[in-house]
C-alpha cells in the first residue's frame, strides 16, 4: 500500500495505552491498525477474567491523546487464520434474536426470575417464545407466572414432563445459587472482619 | 491487474488484512459503542464498511441503570455509525478463535478445552477386584470370534422367544449336491477340482489374495523411500529365517508388486555395470553361462511347444491376462512336469532372490514367489501343449549340464527359440555372458559382496549340473539357506502342481526343473534387477547405466524369448527363460551393438564380459540375478504376446514398473504383483513384437533392432510408443504414461521421484494450474510425438541421432528435474533449482552413465539412459543409428525417463519449440545445473539437444512455478519481475499466477535460448 504501513505507527503486538477524549483509559495489544480511518485494535484481558477470550477495542485515534507505546513488537505477528464466515452471521443472527426476544420479555413487565427462566429452556429447547408474560414451549407446553413447575401446563406427555424438569431443575440450580452465594458474602463478611 | 482490482475492491478498511480480520472474528457478539457525546450504544456488531462504519443490530441506547435490560421499544433494528463519530467500541469477552476454521486441529481442540481451563485431575484406573480373572489380559487371551452363531440363537429363543428358522444346508437358497460314485460324477468332480487348483494356482487369483492378505503395513506398500540397507539386509537375513508357508506366500504375492522390482531394477542396473567387467563374470561367468546354458537348453524344448512360452509368460508372469491364458491352457500333465521343474526353479529363485536384494526388500521374494507360481503354471502349459514338457525341460537342462559349455545350449536352444530373433548359438553364448554379467550386477545390487559369495557357491554348484544347475545350483544353495522362501514357492506350487516334483527338484531339480527354475529365477532376476538399479541409484557407480538396461534387457528378452518361442511353440515357455536370459544378453550387447539384436548377440556378450570382469566377485551373484532377470523376461514373454495386440496394456505395465521401483506401488493399487509382472510383460510385449516381427509393427520398428540392443531402451521406446499411442491424447495421462514407461526403463528412483513428484505437486501446488502446465506441455510433446514427430525423430536426427536422442534425454533430464523438483518446489521455490540440479547431474550422469556412470553413480542416471536410449532407438529407428544413439545418449536416457513423454516431444522439433516456450523462464535459475548438464551431455548429445533440454528444463520450472502459485492476487504482483530468471524469484514470491508465469516463459525464451546456445 502506498500509504504507510502500520508498522510505522504501531506494530502488531506491540502494547500501547491511550486516553479517550471522554477519559477513559484504555491499554492493550495492537491487533490492527487502520492509518485512513484511524482505527485502531486493541486487545485487552477480558473484563470478565476468563482466560480463554478476551476483550476486544476499537479506538477511534482522532479522540484519543496520550497514546504511548509500551513496548514493541518483539515477534512477527501469527498469520491470519481463515475464518468461517456463514459461522460468524450465524452467531450474529441469533444474538439479534436473543436480544429481540429478551427485550420483548421486558417490555411485556416479565419478572426477572421469569426471564432467567426462560434463558434456562432456551438452552435446551429452542423453540420456545413469549405471550405475553407466559412462556410458551414448543407450542405445547404453557408456563404462566410465577413459572414453577406447577404453573406448567400442558398436554401430559413427554414434553410436558420434560419441560417440568428443565422448571424444576432451573430452581434448584437458582436455589443452590443463591445459597452458595450467601455463603460466600458471608465468608468474605468473615474474612474481612478477620482482617480487618 | 489483480492488484489495481484489488485496490479498488478492496478500498479503505477493506484493505487492511489485520483490521479486516480482527473486526469480521467479532461479528455477532454484543458491544458497547461510545460516540463522541459519550452516548453509549449496546448491540450486536453486524458488520462494517470501508470507511470503517460499523453497523450494530437491535441496538439501543444504554442507559445510566444497567440491571434492567432495554424494551423492547427501545431496541433499534440495527444503526449505523460513521468512523468519525465513534470513540471507542469495547467488545467483551471475546472469543478470536471461535470462527477460525480450523476448529478440529490438536492445537484448536487443545485451545479450547470446551470451556474450562483447569486441567484435569488424573485419577488412577481402578477395574476393581470383580475382573480378576476376568481382566484385560483374558480379553487379549479371548481368541474367540465374538459369538457362536448357536448361542445367539439360544439367547434370542430365551430371552426373547424367538426360534431361528437357520437350516445350514440352506435349502431354501440351494440344493444339495448329490454325491455318488458314478464316473461321470467323478470325472465331474476331477474337473472340478482341477478348474479349482487352476484357478488358486493362477497368478490373478494368487496376486488377489495376496492383495487382501498383505500383511504389509501402509508404509511398507507405500512409502516412496528405498532403503536399500533393507533390501540388502534382508535377503541375506530372510533367507535363513523359516517362513511360515502362508507368510512365504503372502510375502511373495504382495512384495511382488511393485516395490521389490524398482529395488531390483536398481540393483539390476548396478550390477549390470559391474557385471560388464565381464572377465571375471566368465570365471564366474561359468555359473552364469550355466545359467544361461541352462535357459538355453529351456528354450530349446520350449521352442517346439511354441504355446508354452506363451503360458509360461502368464504363467510367470503374475499378470491377470498371461494368469488367464496359462492357467487354463496348462493341463495337469503338462503342467506336473513342468510344475516339479518349476518348484525348483521357484525354490532356486526365490533362494537366490530371497538370498539377494528382492528378500531384502521382501517384495522380491514375494515376486518371486508369484512369479515362480505362475511359471509353474506356464510350464504346465507348455508340458501340454508341447506334449514334452518334462523331456523337453530335461533335455535343455541335461545338454547344458554335459555341455557345462553355455553356448552349445544356448545354440541349440536358440535354433528354437532365438530362429527368429538371433541366430543362436552365438547369441546364446552372448546372452550366457551378458546373463553372467548381469547376474553379477543383480547380486551386487542386491547385496553384491555378500550375495555374491553364496551365489558363487551355486554357480560351482551350477558347473556340476550345468544349465539347470547354475540356477538351481544357486536356488539350491539359496533353499538350503533360505528353505522359507522355496518352501513358499514350493508348496504353493507343489500343492497345486506337484509337490513331490518339487521336492525332486532340489535334487535333481537342476535337470529337470531348470525350465522352472530358470522362470522362477527370470523373476527373480527381475526382482534383483529393480534392487540393482536401486543400489546403482543409491550408491554404485557404474551399475545404474547398465541396470536400467538389465532391466530393460529383461523385458526385451522375454520379449525376445516371446517372439522366438513364439516361432518356436511351446518349448518357448521353458525356452522363453533361457531366451530371456539371452535376449538379456543380447540387449545388452544391443545397446553396443545396437543396430540388430541379433547380430548383436556378439558384443553385447563381449560388453558383458567386460562388465564381468569389472565385477568379479559380483559376478557368480549378478549371473545368477542375471539369471533370473531372464526369467522374468520368460515371463514377460507370454504377456507380450497377449500385450502385443493391445499398445493400452503395455503402456500401463511401464507404470505399474515406475510405481513399484518408487515403491509407490500405490499408484498402481490394482495389482501390485501385476504391476511388476506387468512391467515384465510390457517389457517383453513390445519387444516381442519387434522380436518375432521384427520387420514389421510400428512399435517394433526401432525396438526390434533396439531393443535387442538397448534392451532397456527398446523397451521403453516401445512403452513410450505405446503410451503415446494409448494416452497420446489425455494431457494427464500422457506424462504419467511417459513417466511410467520411463520410470520402468529406468531405475526406479526416476519412476519413484515421478510419482512421488506428482502426488506432491498435485497436492501441494494448486492442482488446476500444474495440471495445465503438465497438460500443455504434454499435449505439445504429444501432439508432435502423436502426429509422428516422435517417430519421425529418427529423420530429422539421421544425420544427427545423437542430437535427437540427446534432446529426449534433455527433455527426459528436465522433465526428470521437475518432477523431483515439483516435490521440493511446492514447499520452497528455491529448492527447484537445487533440486533440478542434483537431478540434472545424475541425467547427466547416466548419459555418461557408462564412462561417468561411476561418479554419477546415481541410480537415475542408470535408468534414465535406458530409457533415453530407447527413445533414441524408437526415433533413430536404424539399428546402427540406435547404437551410436545408445552410446551418446546412454546419459540422456536417463534423463528421458521421467520426462520421456516430454522429452519425446521434445525430441520432436515441434517439441523443442513448445517446450522453449515453457522453459525459458526457469531457465535462468537453474542454468547453473542446465549448463553442467549440458556439459556432460554436449558431448554425446548435439546442441540441439542442449537447448532443447534448456527449453525442457524452463519449461519444468514454469509448470513449476505454476504449482506453487499461491495465492493469485498476492502472485500476480511479484511474478512480473520474475522473467526468465523467476525460478529464484519465485521461490521467493510464493503466490504466482500461472498465466503470468507463461507469459513471462515467453518473454524470457529468447534470452534463455541464447544462453544456452552460447553454453552449448
Amino acid at each position: 500500500m502506498a500509504a504507510p504501513g502500520p508498522g510505522e505507527y504501531f506494530s502488531v503486538g506491540s502494547h500501547v495505552s491511550c486516553l479517550t477524549c471522554l477519559g477513559q483509559r484504555l491499554q492493550g495489544e495492537v491487533v490492527a491498525f487502520d492509518y485512513q480511518s484511524k482505527m485502531l485494535t486493541l486487545k485487552c484481558a477480558s473484563s470478565s477474567g476468563k482466560p480463554n477470550l478476551c476483550d476486544v477495542i476499537l479506538i477511534n485515534l482522532a479522540y484519543v491523546s496520550d497514546v504511548e507505546i509500551i513496548n514493541d513488537r518483539t515477534e512477527t505477528p501469527p498469520p491470519l487464520a481463515s475464518l468461517n464466515v456463514s459461522k460468524l452471521a450465524t452467531r450474529a443472527r441469533m444474538e439479534k434474536e436473543d436480544k429481540l426476544s429478551q427485550a420483548y420479555a421486558i417490555s411485556a413487565g416479565v419478572s426477572v426470575e421469569g426471564q432467567q427462566l426462560f434463558q434456562t429452556i432456551h438452552k435446551t429447547i429452542k423453540d420456545c417464545k413469549w405471550q405475553e408474560k407466559n412462556i410458551v414451549v414448543m407450542d405445547d407446553v404453557i408456563i404462566s407466572p410465577p413459572y414453577q413447575v406447577e404453573n406448567c401446563k400442558g398436554k401430559e406427555g413427554s414434553a410436558l414432563s420434560h419441560v417440568r424438569k428443565i422448571v424444576e431443575k432451573h430452581f434448584r440450580d437458582v436455589e443452590s445459587q443463591k445459597s452458595l452465594q450467601r455463603s460466600q458474602a458471608q465468608q468474605t463478611q468473615k474474612d474481612s472482619a478477620l482482617s480487618s | 491487474m489483480s492488484f489495481l482490482d484489488f485496490q479498488l475492491a478492496y478500498s479503505g478498511v477493506y484493505a487492511n488484512m489485520r483490521m479486516v480480520h480482527v473486526l469480521t472474528s467479532v461479528v455477532g457478539t454484543k458491544c458497547e459503542l461510545k460516540v463522541r457525546n459519550g452516548v453509549v450504544y449496546e448491540g450486536v456488531f453486524k458488520t462494517y464498511g470501508p470507511e470503517c462504519e460499523l453497523v450494530l443490530d437491535a441496538a439501543h441506547r444504554k442507559g445510566p441503570e444497567p440491571v434492567v435490560g432495554p424494551r423492547h421499544e427501545d431496541i433499534v433494528e440495527s444503526i449505523i455509525f460513521k468512523a468519525s463519530d465513534v470513540v471507542v467500541v469495547q467488545f467483551k469477552d471475546i472469543d478470536l478463535n471461535y470462527a477460525k476454521k480450523d476448529n478440529f486441529t490438536d492445537s484448536a481442540v487443545s485451545a479450547r478445552l470446551n470451556g474450562e481451563h483447569k486441567e484435569k485431575d488424573l485419577k488412577p484406573w481402578d477395574g476393581g477386584e470383580q475382573h480378576g480373572s476376568d481382566s484385560l489380559e483374558s480379553l487379549d487371551a479371548d481368541m474367540s470370534n465374538g459369538w457362536d452363531p448357536n448361542d445367539m440363537f439360544r439367547f434370542n429363543e430365551e430371552t426373547y422367544g424367538v426360534k431361528s428358522t437357520y437350516d445350514s444346508s440352506l435349502s431354501s437358497y440351494t440344493v444339495p449336491l448329490e454325491r455318488d460314485n458314478s464316473e461321470e460324477f467323478l470325472k465331474r468332480e476331477a474337473r472340478a477340482t482341477q478348474l479349482a487348483e487352476e484357478i488358486e494356482a493362477s497368478a490373478t487369483y494368487k496376486a488377489r489374495v495376496a492383495l487382501e492378505n498383505d500383511l504389509r503395513s501402509e508404509e511398507e506398500k507405500f512409502t516412496a523411500v528405498v532403503r536399500a540397507e533393507r533390501e540388502s539386509h534382508t535377503p541375506s537375513g530372510r533367507e535363513n529365517k523359516y517362513v511360515p508357508p502362508g507368510q512365504r506366500n503372502k510375502e511373495g504375492l504382495s512384495w511382488g508388486a511393485g516395490r521389490q522390482n524398482s529395488p531390483r531394477m536398481v540393483q539390476s542396473n548396478n550390477n549390470v555395470p559391474s557385471t560388464r567387467p565381464g572377465p571375471h563374470d566368465y570365471s564366474l561367468s561359468s555359473a552364469a553361462d550355466r545359467v544361461l546354458n541352462g535357459g538355453a537348453t529351456w528354450p530349446s524344448p520350449c521352442p517346439s511347444p511354441s504355446r508354452p512360452p506363451s503360458r509360461y509368460q502368464s504363467g510367470s508372469t503374475s499378470l491377470p491376462p498371461r494368469a488367464t491364458t496359462p492357467t487354463r491352457p496348462s493341463s495337469r500333465p503338462p503342467s506336473r512336469p513342468t510344475r516339479p521343474p518349476s518348484h525348483p526353479s521357484v525354490h532356486g529363485s526365490s533362494a537366490p532372490v530371497s538370498t539377494m536384494p528382492k528378500r531384502m526388500s521382501t517384495e522380491g521374494p514375494l515376486r518371486m514367489s508369484p512369479k515362480t507360481q505362475r511359471t509353474p503354471r506356464a510350464h504346465r502349459l507348455s508340458s501340454s501343449r508341447g506334449g514334452i514338457p518334462s523331456g523337453v525341460d530335461f533335455i535343455p537342462h541335461s545338454a547344458p549340464v554335459d555341455a557345462s559349455i553355455p553356448p552349445p545350449a544356448h545354440s541349440s536352444m536358440s535354433g528354437g527359440t532365438w530362429s527368429s530373433v538371433v541366430s543362436g548359438g552365438e547369441q546364446h553364448s552372448d546372452l550366457s555372458l551378458t546373463h553372467r554379467p548381469r547376474s553379477p550386477k543383480q547380486t551386487t545390487l542386491g547385496s553384491s559382496p555378500a550375495g555374491s559369495c553364496p551365489q558363487v557357491g551355486t554357480t560351482p554348484i551350477d558347473p556340476v549340473a550345468v544349465p539347470v544347475s547354475p540356477t538351481t545350483a544357486s536356488l539350491a544353495s539359496n533353499q538350503a539357506i533360505t528353505p522359507s522362501t522355496e518352501a513358499k514357492e514350493s508348496r504353493v506350487q507343489e500343492t497345486r502342481q506337484m509337490s513331490p516334483v518339487a521336492n525332486k527338484e532340489i535334487v535333481k531339480p537342476v535337470d529337470t526343473s531348470p525350465s522352472i527354475g530358470r522362470p522362477v529365477n527370470k523373476g527373480d532376476t527381475l526382482y534383483l534387477t529393480f534392487p540393482a538399479s536401486h543400489e546403482a541409484s543409491t550408491g554404485d557407480k557404474i551399475a545404474p547405466p547398465p541396470p536400467a538396461p538389465t532391466m530393460s534387457t529383461a523385458t526385451p528378452n522375454t520379449s525376445i524369448s516371446p517372439g522366438s518361442s513364439s516361432s518356436p511353440s511351446s518349448p518357448s515357455s521353458s525356452a522363453s527363460p533361457a531366451s530371456v536370459l539371452c535376449p538379456a544378453p543380447e540387449y545388452k550387447r544391443g545397446p553396443e551393438v545396437t543396430s540388430q539384436g541379433v547380430q548383436t548377440t556378439g558384443p553385447g556378450s563381449k560388453l558383458d564380459g567386460q562388465e564381468d570382469k569389472e565385477e568379479k566377485k559380483d559376478s557368480v551373484q549378478e549371473q545368477v540375478r542375471k539369471s533370473t532377470l531372464n526369467p522374468n523376461a520368460k515371463e514377460f514373454n507370454p504377456r507380450t504376446f497377449c500385450t502385443q495386440p493391445k499398445p493400452a496394456t503395455t503402456p500401463t505395465p511401464p507404470r505399474p514398473q515406475g510405481q513399484p521401483s518408487p515403491s509407490v506401488v500405490v499408484p498402481q493399487p490394482p495389482t501390485v504383483y501385476s504391476q511388476t509382472v506387468c512391467f515384465p510383460q510390457m517389457y517383453p510385449l513390445t519387444p516381442v513384437s519387434p522380436g518375432v516381427q521384427v520387420s514389421g509393427p510400428s512399435f517394433s520398428f526401432n525396438n526390434g533392432a533396439c531393443c535387442f540392443d538397448f534392451t532397456t531402451v527398446p523397451s521403453m521406446p516401445q512403452q513410450r510408443q505405446d503410451q503415446h499411442h494409448s494416452q497420446g491424447t489425455p494431457t494427464m495421462m500422457h506424462p504419467a504414461s511417459a513417466t511410467g514407461p520411463s520410470i520402468v526403463a529406468s531405475s526406479p528412483a526416476y519412476s519413484a521421484q515421478y510419482f512421488t513428484c506428482s502426488p506432491q505437486q498435485f497436492t501441494s501446488q494448486t492442482l488446476v494450474q500444474q495440471m495445465p502446465h503438465y497438460q500443455s506441455q504434454a499435449q505439445h510433446v504429444f501432439s508432435s510425438v502423436m502426429q509422428g514427430s516422435a517417430r519421425m525423430m529418427a529423420p530429422p536426427t539421421h544425420g544427427q541421432p545423437s542430437l535427437v536422442s540427446s534432446s529426449t534425454t534433455q527433455y527426459a533430464e528436465q522433465t526428470h528435474a521437475m518432477y523431483v523438483s515439483p516435490g521440493p518446489i511446492p514447499q520452497s521455490y528455491s529448492h527447484p533449482s537445487a533440486t533440478l540440479h542434483a537431478q540434472h547431474p545424475q541425467p547427466s550422469a547416466t548419459p555418461t552413465g557408462q564412462q561417468q556412470q561411476g561418479q554419477h553413480a546415481g541410480s537415475h542416471p542408470a535408468p534414465s539412459p535406458v530409457q533415453h536410449q530407447a527413445a533414441q532407438a524408437l526415433h533413430l529407428g536404424t539399428p546402427s543409428q540406435q547404437q551410436m544413439y545408445s552410446a551418446l545418449t546412454p546419459t540422456p536416457p536417463s534423463m528421458n525417463p521421467g520426462p520421456n513423454t516430454q522429452s519425446t516431444q521434445a525430441s520432436f522439433p515441434s517439441a523443442q519449440q513448445a517446450v522453449y516456450i515453457h522453459t525459458q523462464q526457469v531457465q535462468h535459475g537453474y542454468n547453473p545445473s542446465h549448463m553442467a548438464h549440458v556439459q556432460q551431455v554436449s558431448c554425446r548429445l548435439p546442441h540441439v539437444l542442449f537447448t532443447a533440454k534448456a527449453h525442457l528444463q524452463s519449461g519444468v520450472v514454469p509448470s513449476h512455478h505454476t504449482t506453487p502459485s499461491h495465492p493469485p492476487m498476492m502472485l500476480m504482483a511479484t511474478q512480473p519481475p520474475g522473467g526468465p530468471q523467476h525460478s529464484l524469484p519465485q521461490s521467493a514470491l510464493p503466490p504466482i499466477p500461472v498465466s503470468s508465469t507463461a507469459h513471462f516463459s515467453y518473454m524470457a525464451h529468447p534470452s534463455v535460448q541464447p544462453h544456452h546456445q552460447q553454453q552449448l
